[in-house]
């Protein structure tokens, strides 16, 4: 019996008047993908960073793959690809995919970036400064710093934002495909559409609770609109 | 429902006992200062040392406390800690303040000026300027967890310079203007007590003062805890 | 290790490539010195040369002000600390490799400051320039070591060029005084005094190792 790649018990994030986070229950076994919505403000960014280990919870629990997401054993086997991209501007592609292999100890640094570059179609400007790229080439940057060490368990925090529909449909064809290659997944995003489309599960958080769940896809796209819409009026 | 914000009724139910020792121990205090004898080579003035003392112990005291209770919170993250290291910091800054205003007053009293580089009244001052930093810390941050374990990281490095900066001015410092009479044997007769009386005094104002101002914090959070359940 | 090695690579070639943080840091305390010496009247005399080991320090404190706040308002761009903060070390080592950093571009400016400091208040440091350097080297250390895990607490606060000085100068203390005062015996008698010294590596072996034990909870959220 496998560890499910990531279990939350009674997750919550709070200090004082804020919180977070209240008593979410989570359990995505390896290979499932989990696509997460809601109002702003319903704490989707601070689940994906409690998860990611970069804050630690103030109660209940998140482990990835059986250990707590804060030791950084968890934390080498996550992939995450934030709001905003973790480049430097002045160093190049290759140099700040060089600076995440070695910050995540990867074996074999160059070889997988040349590959890296070679899958998000980056390879012919590897070598320029991150200042002068468009959104779409430093999305896809983040990404491939995301995928450096390969990690099993890829957690995306809206990323579908500011890309154009091109830019759009490359990204939802890039995640398509490491889903089929067995990574899991934890999509946060605002559009039903896209969750339905690349997700096996979906959660919709309000308050920083669950409020809706669902294994499958009954219902489509449009029965998590309604979730979100509905999550919306009773936050407000 | 959202949780509730902990709540610590131990407190509230400390307020009287420690409210009715510090009574006793300032009615006390006042009595033998007032009965001490006049010191021949300083005269009256001597006896603002009879505060002074015990306000420096509180302040060490105050910050130590912050010191104690930011450990406990990293180590814990139970933000209980934090509060209690909020509060003695708030309180032990003004021990501070007062040890710092009333040295000057017994130095122009006795030796004819109002500040010497002397080394314990110097890292007494030092403390005064990290106990402001760290209030000024918890003030400019934003969000409470942040707040919270921020001013715990500064809360310990604070409290190791004390000791180094001690080191630091007594091997380079001036000369020491302290009376070194803290011990028995060169204190003059009828002054041991004030003193020993004074500092437990000053250490149950400290106390007191501390578990007021944290039922304080308390209770604003809970009064928020509870403005959130009834939907306000 | 590799992680403190991969920081350091990283923060020296992003400052190579602009260069803004030295050119600024060296142009600043060059500019203390300048005022330095038009404020003290006589020139070079042996009162203004009793003085001058803590004016040069002075100049260093506030390059150093300047750099370290610099170095993690760098990091705060496209929230690229959380990029380190993921990576699965002992989070130690991230301080070691940004204090690290922050060490050799402060000594770059310091060196440059000193020559000219020398030249404005005539002091000869041919004979004296190794025990300096290392002088300097252990003070800047101390700077840099509570300074760095300030300068990452202070950048993440309002005010935070205002932050990181009232945090950090009251726990410069030891360092500086302990800094000055070899310093200037160095320029008196041209040894090495021991006293001073030790401060400086207790002062230093603290903070040192404070920071590196609770720089985690810094880079949480």
């Amino acid at each position: 019996m496998s560890e499910p790649a990531l279990r939350a018990v009674g997750l919550g994030k709070r200090f004082g008047r804020s919180v977070a986070l209240a008593g979410v229950d989570l359990d995505l076994p390896k290979g499932v993908s989990l696509a997460v919505l809601g109002p702003n403000g319903a704490g989707k960014s601070t689940l994906l960073r409690l998860i990611a280990g970069l804050a630690r919870p103030t109660s209940g629990s998140v482990h990835v793959a059986g250990t707590p997401a804060h030791r950084p054993a968890a934390r080498a086997l996550v992939g995450f690809i934030g709001h905003a991209s973790l480049l430097y501007p002045s160093l190049t592609a290759r140099e700040n995919l060089l600076f995440a292999a070695r910050l995540q100890r990867v074996a074999g640094a160059a070889l997988r970036i040349e590959q890296l570059l070679e899958t998000s179609g980056l390879a012919r400007v590897a070598d320029v400064p991150v200042a002068g790229f468009s959104r779409g080439m430093s999305q896809r940057l983040s990404i491939a710093r995301g995928l450096v060490h390969d990690p099993p368990l890829l957690l995306l925090d809206e990323p579908f934002t500011g890309l154009d529909p091109r830019a759009a449909s490359r990204l939802a064809e890039r995640l398509a495909s490491l889903r089929a290659a067995g990574r899991t997944l934890v999509l946060v995003t605002h559009d039903p559409k896209r969750a339905a489309e690349l997700a096996d599960r979906a959660i919709v958080l309000a308050a920083g609770r669950v409020v809706f769940e669902r294994h499958g896809s009954e219902g489509g796209a449009e029965a998590l609109e309604r979730a979100v819409l509905a999550a919306g009026d009773t936050a407000t | 429902m959202p949780p509730d914000s902990p709540a610590m009724p131990w407190i509230r139910r400390s307020l009287r006992p420690s409210g009715l020792v510090l009574a006793g121990f300032m009615i006390l205090w006042a009595v033998l200062v007032v009965r001490a004898p006049v010191d021949s080579m300083q005269g009256v003035i001597q006896k603002v040392l009879y505060v002074h003392v015990p306000c420096a112990f509180s302040a060490y005291a105050g910050f130590i406390g912050t010191a104690l209770c930011s450990a406990l919170y990293l180590w814990s993250n139970d933000e209980r800690f934090d509060r209690i290291a909020a509060a003695s910091a708030e309180v032990g800054v003004v021990f501070c303040t007062l040890v710092i205003l009333s040295g000057p007053i017994w130095a122009k009293g006795t030796w004819g000026h109002w500040w010497a580089w002397d080394p314990r009244l110097t890292v007494t001052l030092l403390l005064w300027f990290v106990y402001l930093a760290y209030l000024l810390l918890r003030s400019f941050t934003e969000g409470s967890a942040r707040t919270a374990r921020f001013a715990a990281v500064y809360g310990i490095a604070g409290v190791l310079a004390i000791p180094l900066n001690y080191f630091a001015i007594e091997l380079f410092g001036g000369a020491a203007m302290h009376p070194d009479n803290l011990e028995r044997g060169s204190l003059g007769a009828g002054m041991g007590w004030p003193f020993a009386v004074g500092i437990a005094t000053g250490l149950a104002a400290y106390v007191h003062l501390l578990l007021l101002r944290t039922d304080l914090e308390s209770l604003r959070a809970e009064a928020v805890g509870a403005e959130r359940l009834s939907g306000g | 290790m590799n992680v403190f090695l991969a920081i350091l690579w990283k923060d020296l070639v992003t400052e190579w490539r602009s260069r803004d943080r030295v050119t600024a840091m060296l142009l600043f305390s060059l500019l203390v010195v300048v005022i330095f010496h038009f404020s003290l009247p006589g020139g070079a005399t042996r009162e203004t040369q009793a003085t001058a080991p803590g004016l040069l320090w002075i100049a260093y404190v506030f390059a150093a002000l300047l750099g370290l706040n610099r170095s993690f308002s760098l990091e705060l761009e496209n929230d690229a600390l959380a990029g380190i903060a993921l990576s699965p070390v002992d989070r130690g080592w991230i301080f070691l490799g940004k204090a690290a950093s922050n060490w050799l571009i402060l000594g770059v400016a310091q060196a440059i400051t000193g020559g000219v400091f020398a030249l404005v208040f005539d002091v000869d440091l041919a004979a004296i320039a190794f025990p300096l350097a290392g002088v300097v080297a252990l003070g800047s250390l101390g700077i840099c070591s509570v300074g760095t895990l300030f300068a990452a607490v202070a950048v993440r606060t309002r005010f935070r060029e205002v932050m990181l000085p009232l945090l950090l100068l009251p726990l410069l203390v030891p360092v500086l005084l302990g800094a000055v005062r070899a310093t200037a015996t160095l320029l008196e008698t041209g040894a090495l005094a021991f006293e001073p010294v030790q401060l400086l590596l207790v002062t230093d072996a603290t903070y040192l190792i404070i920071s590196w034990l609770v720089f985690d909870f810094v880079l949480d959220e």
